[in-house]
């Protein structure tokens, strides 16, 4: 039965239909709410009593790296799926959502470095929430290569789908660095079950940022998963109907 | 919560010193999301274009 649904809701197609209609929502959605909470942030938000105004990296900074993390997380499911279950389109998601993985670890390492000089005095220290971090941003760059590097694409998707669930283990490593090791990188400001120690005239816009980014990145993650199933997808008929 | 945490326009710039960095960092940010949006719409019409050509050729 579990089979049956997700061979039904999995087809590319229903996809592409699917997030093709979604799409101008969830950018409109996606920059009012990321300017919102970026001009609210940058602008209205106060200076913050220890670290003066370099803590206005937090709205770019955190909700990248929110995102690294699960951007990632979706991506072993998604290769879970393919390897379990044989979903093409899973496979087609990873490659599609690899790129946008390694953009946003990018902007989340370049802002913490930023952020890192005027409040540490360093723009890098090899402690082990920012180097879990690194070795992320370096496997969304080795699952590109190893995908690249077959002209056999099924087996390229098998590959691919076996190091992403391997290199999964990480993502609890970066989450819970900051407890397991003494690091120079801050414990979270902001926990499910302990709540936020960051007031609220801070923590509104930064919520709103990370809603905005989300819908952001979903809305690039449809485009850039379109092209890619029309390129894989392009002798199949349903294509040249619906293009 | 909504009064603006700056006077003036060069204030909103320097940010106390810290302008270079906080600016910095969001105009690399947005430039790498941008970009990325400019590819991902360019790979998008050009796999369009493709099937469209291929359509009208057979």
């Amino acid at each position: 039965m579990i089979t049956a649904f997700i061979h039904k809701f999995s087809s590319p197609k229903s996809f592409v239909v699917l997030t093709a209609k979604l799409y101008p929502y969830f950018i409109c959605i996606g920059l009012c709410l990321i300017s919102l909470g970026w001009i609210w942030g940058l602008l209205f938000a106060p200076e913050d009593a220890v670290q003066g105004n370099s803590y206005r990296i937090i709205f770019l900074h955190v909700p990248s790296v929110i995102y690294a993390e699960l951007i990632y997380f979706f991506m072993a499911v998604c290769a879970l799926m393919h390897l379990v279950w044989r979903v093409k389109l899973a496979a087609y998601l990873i490659k599609s959502a690899a790129p946008i993985g390694a953009m946003i670890t990018f902007i989340g390492l370049f802002s913490g470095s930023i952020w890192g000089i005027p409040t540490w005095g360093t723009w890098w220290q090899w402690d082990a929430r920012i180097t879990s971090t690194l070795i992320l941003f370096i496997m969304y760059l080795g699952i590109l290569t190893l995908h690249g590097s077959f002209s056999n694409l099924e087996k390229a998707d098998r590959l691919m789908s076996i190091l992403v669930v391997i290199g999964v283990i990480n993502i609890p490593i970066i989450k819970k660095s900051v407890d397991w090791w003494s690091t120079l990188h801050q414990p979270a400001s902001i926990s499910v079950s302990s709540g936020s120690s960051i007031d609220p005239s801070m923590l509104y816009p930064l919520l709103i940022s990370v809603i905005g980014l989300g819908f952001v990145l979903i809305s690039l993650g449809i485009l850039s998963s379109r092209s890619y199933i029309y390129t894989r997808e392009k002798n199949k008929k349903w294509v040249s109907e619906y293009v | 919560m909504f009064d603006l945490a700056f006077n003036s326009l060069d204030e909103i710039l320097q940010m106390n010193g810290h302008g270079i960095y906080v600016w910095s960092v969001y105009v690399v940010g947005i430039t790498a999301i941008l970009v990325s949006f400019i590819i991902a719409k360019k790979r998008l019409r050009e796999a369009q274009e493709k099937i469209r050509v291929a359509n009208a050729s057979s």
